[in-house]
């Protein structure tokens, strides 16, 4: 990959990733902070994997997208799901 | 509202301490250092095909069973704390897709997870990653099951005889080379080939299984707690 598209794509990603994050603070639904939460480590991994980082970018997406995501949706299942 | 306030202070604080942090960082160009070192000497001393594996596993060996002695004590802790609030709710049954996808999905993913510790001192890859990949797919079979596991089964086992085989393997360096963790002992082999870079591959296949026993160890206990997701 061309080092300016690897900049507009790191960039871009690093962007969601902010909004992402912001957004999370303003979810009516817990629901859907947990997904943005979520979203937020898939795209810190696809940055990880941008960056040659392979073996830090499987652990993200696995940890962070996955296993993490899923012990807040098992948390909120358990406290009942309203904020 | 409050809490929304309360959180978009604490994240505007966090990002000024990171805007006045950046004009600090320099790029930098060339290795120094310990870097500059692991990366002259590493291919030859560990016989590791990829070198982050080579210093992760050889160079800084005592690290990385220090980490697995912290993941150990924490998944320990959450078992403990779990199993001290009995099963609150059964856990709904799954949807279609879910428990279809958890027959299939599986066994590709632990093939996959299995090559990626086996081939960790070859290509990217490593016992921690492949090990929370194996528990993912353990964790997708019991999310779709509507029955919950009763017991771990030889989980238990098979973490401990991983840890086990890490302190051997460390000890065995003693014996042989009289260093702990001594990565030369076995000889490092031709770099490339499936069998070379000392016990890299072992202490490797040891950590993976180490890591994804514990973690779905945890996750049956999170099942076992109740929620209905």
């Amino acid at each position: 990959m061309s080092p300016l598209l690897m900049t507009i794509a790191a960039v871009s990603l690093g962007v969601m990733m902010l909004l992402a994050a912001v957004a999370v603070l303003f979810m009516r639904e817990l629901l859907s902070a947990i997904i943005l939460t979520g979203f937020i480590s898939l795209s810190a991994s696809v940055l990880f994997l941008l960056m040659d980082a392979t073996d830090v970018a499987v652990t993200e997406a696995s940890i962070g997208a996955v296993l993490a995501t899923l012990i807040f949706l098992w948390g909120r299942g358990k406290i009942g799901g309203e904020e | 509202m409050i809490r929304t306030v309360f959180g978009l202070v604490l994240v505007l604080v966090l990002a000024l301490l990171l805007v006045l942090a950046v004009p600090d960082v320099q790029p930098r160009e060339e290795l120094e250092g310990v870097g500059l070192e692991s990366a002259a000497r590493g291919y030859a001393d560990t016989g590791s095909a990829n070198l982050v594996t080579g210093v992760i596993v050889a160079y800084r060996g005592l690290d990385t069973l220090g980490e697995v002695v912290v993941l150990f004590c924490a998944s320990t802790a959450v078992v403990l704390i779990l199993t001290l609030f009995p099963l609150s709710r059964r856990p709904s049954r799954p949807s279609t897709i879910v428990s279809q996808t958890s027959g299939v999905l599986p066994a590709p993913i632990i093939l996959f997870a299995v090559y990626f510790i086996a081939h960790s001192h070859l290509s990217p890859g490593g016992g921690f990653p492949g090990g929370t990949v194996i528990a993912s797919a353990f964790l997708l079979v019991m999310l779709g099951s509507s029955g919950v596991p009763n017991s771990l089964g030889r989980l238990p086992a098979v973490e401990s005889l991983a840890g086990l085989t890490f302190g051997l393997l460390g000890f065995w360096g003693v014996m042989t080379a009289g260093q702990f963790l001594n990565n030369g002992f076995l000889g490092t082999g031709t770099p490339g080939t499936i069998i070379s870079a000392g016990i890299i591959p072992l202490i490797s296949l040891a950590i993976g299984a180490k890591v994804a026993s514990e973690f779905s160890g945890v996750f049956a206990a999170f099942r076992n707690t109740g929620g209905t997701e």
